[in-house]
Protein backbone atom coordinates (compact mmCIF):
# COMPACT_ATOMS: atom_id res chain seq x y z
CA UNK A 1 0.00 0.00 0.00
CA UNK A 2 0.95 3.39 -0.30
CA UNK A 3 4.14 3.36 -2.99
CA UNK A 4 4.12 6.68 -4.28
CA UNK A 5 2.32 10.07 -4.55
CA UNK A 6 2.47 12.05 -7.89
CA UNK A 7 2.97 15.69 -7.37
CA UNK A 8 1.86 16.73 -11.12
CA UNK A 9 -1.05 15.16 -11.07
CA UNK A 10 -4.08 17.55 -10.81
CA UNK A 11 -5.41 15.02 -8.11
CA UNK A 12 -4.81 17.02 -4.67
CA UNK A 13 -2.26 14.94 -2.90
CA UNK A 14 -4.41 14.78 0.02
CA UNK A 15 -7.07 12.55 -2.30
CA UNK A 16 -4.00 10.42 -3.64
CA UNK A 17 -3.65 9.07 -0.39
CA UNK A 18 -6.67 9.10 1.09
CA UNK A 19 -7.71 6.86 -2.30
CA UNK A 20 -4.83 4.95 -2.37
CA UNK A 21 -5.72 3.89 1.35
CA UNK A 22 -9.41 3.19 0.56
CA UNK A 23 -8.61 1.15 -1.67
CA UNK A 24 -6.14 -0.89 0.07
CA UNK A 25 -8.85 -1.69 2.82
CA UNK A 26 -11.77 -2.31 -0.10
CA UNK A 27 -9.20 -4.81 -1.44
CA UNK A 28 -8.52 -6.72 1.55
CA UNK A 29 -4.32 -5.52 1.04
CA UNK A 30 -4.86 -4.13 4.47
CA UNK A 31 -6.53 -6.16 7.56
CA UNK A 32 -8.55 -4.72 10.85
CA UNK A 33 -5.74 -4.69 12.87
CA UNK A 34 -2.77 -3.49 10.88
CA UNK A 35 -0.83 -0.83 12.19
CA UNK A 36 -0.15 2.06 9.93
CA UNK A 37 2.92 4.48 9.97
CA UNK A 38 3.07 7.51 12.13
CA UNK A 39 1.90 11.00 10.58
CA UNK A 40 5.72 11.88 10.65
CA UNK A 41 6.78 8.51 9.07
CA UNK A 42 4.55 8.37 6.05
CA UNK A 43 5.34 11.99 5.98
CA UNK A 44 8.97 11.57 5.29
CA UNK A 45 8.66 8.39 2.91
CA UNK A 46 6.33 10.07 0.73
CA UNK A 47 8.09 13.29 0.94
CA UNK A 48 4.68 14.99 1.53
CA UNK A 49 4.12 17.55 4.04
CA UNK A 50 3.21 15.92 7.38
CA UNK A 51 -0.09 18.43 8.34
CA UNK A 52 -1.50 16.66 4.82
CA UNK A 53 -0.79 13.14 6.17
CA UNK A 54 -2.27 14.18 10.03
CA UNK A 55 -5.55 15.44 8.32
CA UNK A 56 -5.71 12.04 6.11
CA UNK A 57 -5.41 10.07 9.27
CA UNK A 58 -8.04 12.49 11.51
CA UNK A 59 -10.49 12.03 8.39
CA UNK A 60 -10.44 8.61 8.06
CA UNK A 61 -10.91 8.05 11.55
CA UNK A 62 -13.74 10.24 11.70
CA UNK A 63 -15.39 8.42 8.66
CA UNK A 64 -14.43 4.78 11.07
CA UNK A 65 -11.71 3.53 8.98
CA UNK A 66 -8.78 3.75 11.20
CA UNK A 67 -8.54 4.29 14.84
CA UNK A 68 -5.70 6.25 16.72
CA UNK A 69 -4.80 3.97 20.12
CA UNK A 70 -3.37 6.41 22.56
CA UNK A 71 0.74 5.97 22.83
CA UNK A 72 0.63 2.79 20.29
CA UNK A 73 -0.43 4.44 17.09
CA UNK A 74 -2.90 4.63 14.38
CA UNK A 75 -4.81 0.93 12.85
CA UNK A 76 -7.33 0.03 10.56
CA UNK A 77 -10.15 0.13 12.39
CA UNK A 78 -11.86 -3.17 13.65
CA UNK A 79 -15.14 -2.51 11.84
CA UNK A 80 -13.34 -1.71 8.24
CA UNK A 81 -14.00 -5.32 6.92
CA UNK A 82 -17.81 -4.52 7.36
CA UNK A 83 -17.19 -1.09 5.57
CA UNK A 84 -15.00 -2.64 2.88
CA UNK A 85 -17.91 -3.64 1.25
CA UNK A 86 -20.03 -0.37 1.32
CA UNK A 87 -16.06 0.97 0.39
CA UNK A 88 -16.41 -1.43 -2.80
CA UNK A 89 -19.49 0.11 -3.88
CA UNK A 90 -18.56 3.55 -3.39
CA UNK A 91 -15.10 3.47 -5.50
CA UNK A 92 -17.43 1.38 -8.27
CA UNK A 93 -20.33 4.10 -8.31
CA UNK A 94 -17.92 6.59 -9.23
CA UNK A 95 -15.73 5.14 -11.55
CA UNK A 96 -19.69 4.00 -13.36
CA UNK A 97 -20.48 7.71 -12.59
CA UNK A 98 -17.71 9.07 -15.05
CA UNK A 99 -18.56 6.56 -17.65
CA UNK A 100 -22.31 7.34 -17.48
CA UNK A 101 -21.34 10.54 -18.29
CA UNK A 102 -19.85 9.38 -21.18
CA UNK A 103 -22.54 6.95 -22.43
CA UNK A 104 -25.07 10.07 -22.41
CA UNK A 105 -22.49 12.56 -23.89
CA UNK A 106 -22.06 10.10 -26.90
CA UNK A 107 -25.27 9.19 -26.92
CA UNK A 108 -25.54 5.87 -26.58
CA UNK A 109 -28.30 3.91 -25.63
CA UNK A 110 -28.70 2.11 -22.39
CA UNK A 111 -28.95 -1.23 -23.80
CA UNK A 112 -25.64 -1.32 -26.11
CA UNK A 113 -24.08 0.65 -22.86
CA UNK A 114 -24.81 -2.79 -20.71
CA UNK A 115 -23.94 -4.84 -23.68
CA UNK A 116 -20.47 -3.07 -24.16
CA UNK A 117 -20.10 -3.50 -20.09
CA UNK A 118 -20.88 -7.21 -19.92
CA UNK A 119 -18.14 -7.69 -22.89
CA UNK A 120 -15.45 -5.48 -20.99
CA UNK A 121 -16.61 -7.89 -17.92
CA UNK A 122 -15.82 -10.94 -19.63
CA UNK A 123 -12.38 -9.57 -21.23
CA UNK A 124 -11.41 -8.71 -18.08
CA UNK A 125 -11.94 -11.46 -15.44
CA UNK A 126 -9.25 -12.72 -13.80
CA UNK A 127 -7.43 -15.37 -15.66
CA UNK A 128 -8.37 -15.20 -19.29
CA UNK A 129 -5.16 -15.67 -20.98
CA UNK A 130 -6.03 -13.19 -23.94
CA UNK A 131 -6.86 -10.22 -21.47
CA UNK A 132 -5.11 -7.15 -23.00
CA UNK B 1 5.90 31.03 21.25
CA UNK B 2 5.22 32.91 18.02
CA UNK B 3 2.58 35.87 19.19
CA UNK B 4 -0.06 35.58 17.01
CA UNK B 5 0.24 32.66 14.69
CA UNK B 6 3.01 34.09 12.28
CA UNK B 7 6.25 33.01 12.21
CA UNK B 8 7.01 35.48 9.61
CA UNK B 9 4.82 38.66 9.03
CA UNK B 10 5.77 41.75 6.86
CA UNK B 11 3.68 45.05 6.28
CA UNK B 12 4.58 46.62 3.03
CA UNK B 13 7.82 45.31 2.96
CA UNK B 14 10.00 47.38 -0.03
CA UNK B 15 13.61 47.03 -1.09
CA UNK B 16 15.22 48.89 -3.52
CA UNK B 17 18.78 48.48 -5.05
CA UNK B 18 19.10 51.86 -6.93
CA UNK B 19 16.39 51.94 -9.87
CA UNK B 20 15.68 48.42 -8.96
CA UNK B 21 12.48 47.81 -6.72
CA UNK B 22 13.44 44.31 -5.99
CA UNK B 23 10.28 43.67 -3.05
CA UNK B 24 6.93 46.11 -3.96
CA UNK B 25 5.08 46.44 -1.00
CA UNK B 26 4.86 42.81 0.08
CA UNK B 27 2.78 42.09 2.91
CA UNK B 28 3.34 37.91 3.70
CA UNK B 29 1.70 36.08 6.60
CA UNK B 30 3.82 32.67 7.06
CA UNK B 31 1.74 30.68 9.62
CA UNK B 32 3.33 29.35 12.43
CA UNK B 33 3.47 25.53 11.68
CA UNK B 34 3.93 26.08 7.84
CA UNK B 35 5.72 24.29 5.34
CA UNK B 36 5.17 27.88 3.02
CA UNK B 37 6.71 27.94 -0.77
CA UNK B 38 7.51 30.59 -1.60
CA UNK B 39 7.26 30.95 -5.51
CA UNK B 40 8.00 32.66 -8.74
CA UNK B 41 10.29 33.26 -12.09
CA UNK B 42 14.07 34.20 -11.63
CA UNK B 43 14.26 37.60 -10.43
CA UNK B 44 11.10 37.98 -8.78
CA UNK B 45 12.61 38.58 -5.45
CA UNK B 46 12.75 35.38 -3.56
CA UNK B 47 16.06 35.82 -2.55
CA UNK B 48 15.49 39.28 -1.43
CA UNK B 49 12.73 38.63 0.57
CA UNK B 50 14.59 35.85 2.52
CA UNK B 51 18.17 37.91 3.01
CA UNK B 52 15.78 40.78 4.47
CA UNK B 53 14.42 38.13 7.24
CA UNK B 54 17.98 37.41 8.08
CA UNK B 55 18.54 41.21 8.08
CA UNK B 56 21.54 40.81 5.50
CA UNK B 57 19.44 43.46 3.79
CA UNK B 58 17.30 46.13 5.16
CA UNK B 59 14.42 47.30 4.53
CA UNK B 60 13.53 50.68 2.13
CA UNK B 61 10.27 50.67 3.36
CA UNK B 62 7.77 48.83 5.74
CA UNK B 63 8.68 45.74 8.25
CA UNK B 64 9.14 42.78 8.99
CA UNK B 65 8.49 40.69 11.92
CA UNK B 66 10.18 37.00 12.16
CA UNK B 67 9.49 34.62 15.21
CA UNK B 68 7.71 37.93 17.01
CA UNK B 69 10.58 40.44 16.38
CA UNK B 70 11.38 42.92 14.26
CA UNK B 71 14.07 41.61 11.83
CA UNK B 72 15.87 45.54 11.97
CA UNK B 73 15.52 46.28 15.94
CA UNK B 74 16.09 42.93 17.40
CA UNK B 75 18.64 40.81 14.54
CA UNK B 76 20.46 38.67 17.04
CA UNK B 77 17.14 37.40 18.21
CA UNK B 78 15.61 36.03 15.22
CA UNK B 79 18.59 34.87 14.17
CA UNK B 80 19.28 32.65 16.76
CA UNK B 81 15.73 31.10 16.27
CA UNK B 82 16.05 30.38 12.28
CA UNK B 83 18.22 28.10 10.45
CA UNK B 84 19.04 28.80 6.87
CA UNK B 85 20.42 27.19 3.54
CA UNK B 86 20.91 28.82 0.63
CA UNK B 87 21.94 26.70 -2.71
CA UNK B 88 25.52 26.57 -3.17
CA UNK B 89 26.24 27.68 -0.37
CA UNK B 90 29.97 28.84 0.43
CA UNK B 91 31.79 26.49 3.25
CA UNK B 92 34.96 26.27 4.74
CA UNK B 93 36.62 23.71 2.09
CA UNK B 94 39.62 22.73 4.02
CA UNK B 95 37.40 21.83 7.15
CA UNK B 96 36.75 18.59 8.23
CA UNK B 97 32.69 17.71 8.05
CA UNK B 98 33.30 17.49 12.28
CA UNK B 99 35.32 20.99 11.97
CA UNK B 100 32.44 22.57 10.64
CA UNK B 101 29.73 21.26 12.06
CA UNK B 102 31.88 21.59 15.85
CA UNK B 103 32.27 25.06 14.91
CA UNK B 104 28.40 25.87 13.63
CA UNK B 105 27.31 24.38 17.23
CA UNK B 106 29.55 26.67 18.99
CA UNK B 107 27.71 29.78 18.34
CA UNK B 108 24.79 27.95 19.96
CA UNK B 109 24.21 27.46 23.30
CA UNK B 110 21.35 25.12 22.40
CA UNK B 111 23.43 22.77 19.88
CA UNK B 112 21.72 19.22 19.40
CA UNK B 113 25.37 17.23 18.42
CA UNK B 114 23.57 13.61 17.72
CA UNK B 115 20.75 15.08 15.75
CA UNK B 116 23.44 16.44 13.49
CA UNK B 117 25.50 13.27 13.70
CA UNK B 118 22.14 11.38 12.76
CA UNK B 119 21.16 12.96 9.66
CA UNK B 120 24.97 12.69 8.13
CA UNK B 121 25.18 9.10 9.08
CA UNK B 122 22.52 8.35 7.56
CA UNK B 123 23.20 9.29 4.35
CA UNK B 124 26.91 7.69 4.68
CA UNK B 125 29.09 10.73 5.58
CA UNK B 126 31.82 10.47 7.06
CA UNK B 127 32.84 12.83 10.04
CA UNK B 128 36.45 13.14 8.79
CA UNK B 129 35.85 14.11 4.82
CA UNK B 130 37.01 17.28 4.52
CA UNK B 131 34.15 19.18 3.32
CA UNK B 132 36.13 19.68 -0.64
CA UNK B 133 35.54 15.86 -1.22
CA UNK B 134 31.57 15.99 -0.64
CA UNK B 135 29.44 15.53 -3.48
CA UNK B 136 26.97 18.07 -4.17
CA UNK B 137 24.16 16.56 -2.61
CA UNK B 138 26.36 15.37 0.19
CA UNK B 139 27.07 19.25 1.07
CA UNK B 140 23.28 20.45 0.58
CA UNK B 141 23.05 17.94 3.62
CA UNK B 142 25.64 18.79 5.34
CA UNK B 143 25.01 22.53 5.23
CA UNK B 144 20.68 21.42 5.91
CA UNK B 145 22.53 19.91 8.86
CA UNK B 146 24.59 22.75 10.35
CA UNK B 147 21.42 25.05 9.92
CA UNK B 148 18.93 22.66 12.39
CA UNK B 149 21.20 21.54 14.71
CA UNK B 150 20.38 24.46 16.91
CA UNK B 151 16.77 23.64 16.59
CA UNK B 152 15.81 26.52 15.09
CA UNK B 153 11.74 27.50 15.02
CA UNK B 154 12.03 28.97 11.57
CA UNK B 155 14.24 27.03 8.34
CA UNK B 156 14.53 28.78 5.52
CA UNK B 157 15.62 27.10 2.52
CA UNK B 158 16.55 29.57 -0.45
CA UNK B 159 16.60 27.49 -3.72
CA UNK B 160 18.76 24.72 -1.30
CA UNK B 161 17.23 21.96 -3.73
CA UNK B 162 18.49 24.04 -6.77
CA UNK B 163 20.76 21.74 -8.95
CA UNK B 164 20.54 18.58 -6.95
CA UNK B 165 20.03 15.02 -7.96
CA UNK B 166 16.65 13.68 -7.60
CA UNK B 167 18.44 11.27 -4.66
CA UNK B 168 19.79 14.13 -2.97
CA UNK B 169 16.30 16.39 -3.63
CA UNK B 170 14.53 13.61 -1.76
CA UNK B 171 17.12 13.26 1.27
CA UNK B 172 17.01 16.96 2.06
CA UNK B 173 13.51 16.96 1.74
CA UNK B 174 13.43 13.99 3.99
CA UNK B 175 15.36 15.32 6.72
CA UNK B 176 13.18 18.68 6.61
CA UNK B 177 10.24 16.86 7.10
CA UNK B 178 11.52 14.62 10.08
CA UNK B 179 13.43 17.75 11.50
CA UNK B 180 10.72 20.10 11.44
CA UNK B 181 7.77 18.37 12.22
CA UNK B 182 7.87 18.59 15.56
CA UNK B 183 5.11 21.29 17.05
CA UNK B 184 4.85 24.74 15.91
CA UNK B 185 8.09 24.53 13.70
CA UNK B 186 8.12 26.45 10.18
CA UNK B 187 9.92 26.29 7.06
CA UNK B 188 9.79 28.76 4.01
CA UNK B 189 11.36 26.86 0.95
CA UNK B 190 12.38 28.95 -2.50
CA UNK B 191 12.66 27.51 -5.55
CA UNK B 192 11.98 26.11 -9.02
CA UNK B 193 11.00 22.98 -8.62
CA UNK B 194 7.08 23.11 -8.63
CA UNK B 195 6.83 19.33 -8.19
CA UNK B 196 8.96 19.34 -4.91
CA UNK B 197 6.63 21.97 -3.70
CA UNK B 198 3.55 20.52 -3.97
CA UNK B 199 4.81 17.96 -2.45
CA UNK B 200 5.60 19.26 0.92
CA UNK B 201 4.00 22.83 0.83
CA UNK B 202 0.92 23.25 2.37
CA UNK B 203 0.93 27.48 2.06
CA UNK B 204 1.91 29.08 -1.42
CA UNK B 205 2.72 32.93 -2.09
CA UNK B 206 3.33 33.66 -5.38
CA UNK B 207 5.81 37.11 -6.07
CA UNK B 208 5.92 38.31 -9.48
CA UNK B 209 8.40 41.40 -10.35
CA UNK B 210 9.00 42.24 -6.31
CA UNK B 211 5.15 41.70 -5.58
CA UNK B 212 2.59 39.59 -3.61
CA UNK B 213 0.33 38.44 -6.45
CA UNK B 214 -1.38 35.58 -4.19
CA UNK B 215 -0.92 34.19 -0.88
CA UNK B 216 -2.88 31.20 -0.27
CA UNK B 217 -3.61 27.91 1.44
CA UNK B 218 -2.38 24.62 -1.84
CA UNK B 219 -5.68 23.40 -0.97
CA UNK B 220 -7.81 26.37 -1.48
CA UNK B 221 -5.87 27.60 -4.45
CA UNK B 222 -6.29 23.81 -6.17
CA UNK B 223 -9.84 24.27 -5.23
CA UNK B 224 -10.53 28.16 -6.36
CA UNK B 225 -8.13 27.48 -9.99
CA UNK B 226 -9.98 25.40 -12.15
CA UNK B 227 -9.85 24.59 -15.92
CA UNK B 228 -13.52 24.38 -17.08
CA UNK B 229 -14.60 23.00 -20.73
CA UNK B 230 -17.89 23.37 -21.94
CA UNK B 231 -19.35 20.93 -24.61
CA UNK B 232 -22.67 22.91 -26.17
CA UNK B 233 -24.86 23.20 -29.25
CA UNK B 234 -22.70 24.63 -31.95
CA UNK B 235 -25.11 27.67 -32.77
CA UNK B 236 -24.78 28.80 -29.43
CA UNK B 237 -22.14 31.40 -27.76
CA UNK B 238 -21.57 30.19 -24.40
CA UNK B 239 -21.06 33.62 -21.90
CA UNK B 240 -17.81 33.66 -20.19
CA UNK B 241 -17.94 34.53 -16.25
CA UNK B 242 -16.36 37.42 -15.00
CA UNK B 243 -12.13 36.96 -15.14
CA UNK B 244 -12.40 34.29 -17.01
CA UNK B 245 -9.20 33.71 -18.53
CA UNK B 246 -7.23 31.76 -21.71
CA UNK B 247 -10.65 31.24 -23.54
CA UNK B 248 -10.74 28.95 -26.35
CA UNK B 249 -13.33 28.82 -28.51
CA UNK B 250 -14.44 26.30 -31.26
CA UNK B 251 -17.85 25.65 -32.65
CA UNK B 252 -19.81 23.33 -29.73
CA UNK B 253 -17.06 23.96 -27.15
CA UNK B 254 -15.53 26.43 -25.13
CA UNK B 255 -13.24 25.96 -22.59
CA UNK B 256 -11.84 28.75 -20.22
CA UNK B 257 -9.64 29.23 -17.08
CA UNK B 258 -11.07 30.54 -13.81
CA UNK B 259 -9.27 31.83 -9.90
CA UNK B 260 -12.76 31.84 -8.51
CA UNK B 261 -14.60 28.72 -9.17
CA UNK B 262 -17.53 27.40 -7.70
CA UNK B 263 -20.18 25.16 -7.57
CA UNK B 264 -22.83 27.61 -8.59
CA UNK B 265 -20.61 28.65 -11.85
CA UNK B 266 -20.76 25.37 -13.32
CA UNK B 267 -24.07 25.03 -12.46
CA UNK B 268 -24.78 28.64 -14.40
CA UNK B 269 -23.13 26.47 -17.44
CA UNK B 270 -25.19 23.39 -17.64
CA UNK B 271 -28.11 22.65 -19.85
CA UNK B 272 -29.90 19.46 -21.06
CA UNK B 273 -27.95 18.72 -23.99
CA UNK B 274 -24.35 20.39 -22.35
CA UNK B 275 -22.15 18.83 -20.88
CA UNK B 276 -19.40 20.54 -18.02
CA UNK B 277 -16.21 19.35 -17.55
CA UNK B 278 -14.31 21.31 -14.60
CA UNK B 279 -10.64 19.81 -14.65
CA UNK B 280 -8.03 20.26 -11.42
CA UNK B 281 -4.87 22.06 -12.28
CA UNK B 282 -1.47 21.29 -11.40
CA UNK B 283 0.54 23.92 -9.25
CA UNK B 284 2.62 24.49 -12.39
CA UNK B 285 -0.27 25.26 -14.50
CA UNK B 286 -1.51 27.49 -11.99
CA UNK B 287 1.97 29.29 -11.29
CA UNK B 288 2.43 30.06 -15.51
CA UNK B 289 -1.05 31.29 -15.62
CA UNK B 290 -0.66 33.62 -12.85
CA UNK B 291 2.59 34.84 -13.83
CA UNK B 292 1.63 35.30 -17.20
CA UNK B 293 -1.69 37.39 -16.10
CA UNK B 294 0.19 39.48 -13.92
CA UNK B 295 2.66 40.45 -16.43
CA UNK B 296 -0.52 40.85 -19.02
CA UNK B 297 -2.11 43.38 -16.26
CA UNK B 298 1.72 45.31 -15.73
CA UNK B 299 1.67 45.58 -20.08
CA UNK B 300 -2.16 46.36 -20.54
Amino acid sequence: MLHSIDPKSAVPIYLQITEQLRRSVAAGLLLPGDQLPSVRELAARLLVNPNTVAKVYRDLERDGLLETRRGQGTFIAADAAAMAEGERRRLLTDELRAVARDVHAFGLDDESALDLFRRVLKDEKPGRKDRR
Amino acid sequence: MTENGFAIQTHSLTKRFGRLTALDGVSANVPTGSIYGLMGPNGAGKTTFVRVMLNLLSPTRGSATVLGHDVVREPVAVRRRIGHVAALQPLWEWMKVREFTHFMGACYPQWNPEAVSSILSHVGIDPEMKIQALSRGQRAIASLAAAIGHGPDLLLLDEALTGLDPMARREVLRNVIDAMHAQGRTVLITGQDIADMERICDHVGFLVKGRLVLESTLDDLKAKVKRVRVEHERDVEIELPQGALEAARTPGETSFTTADFSESLSGSLAGPNRRVEVRDMSLEDIFVHLAQAELRREAG
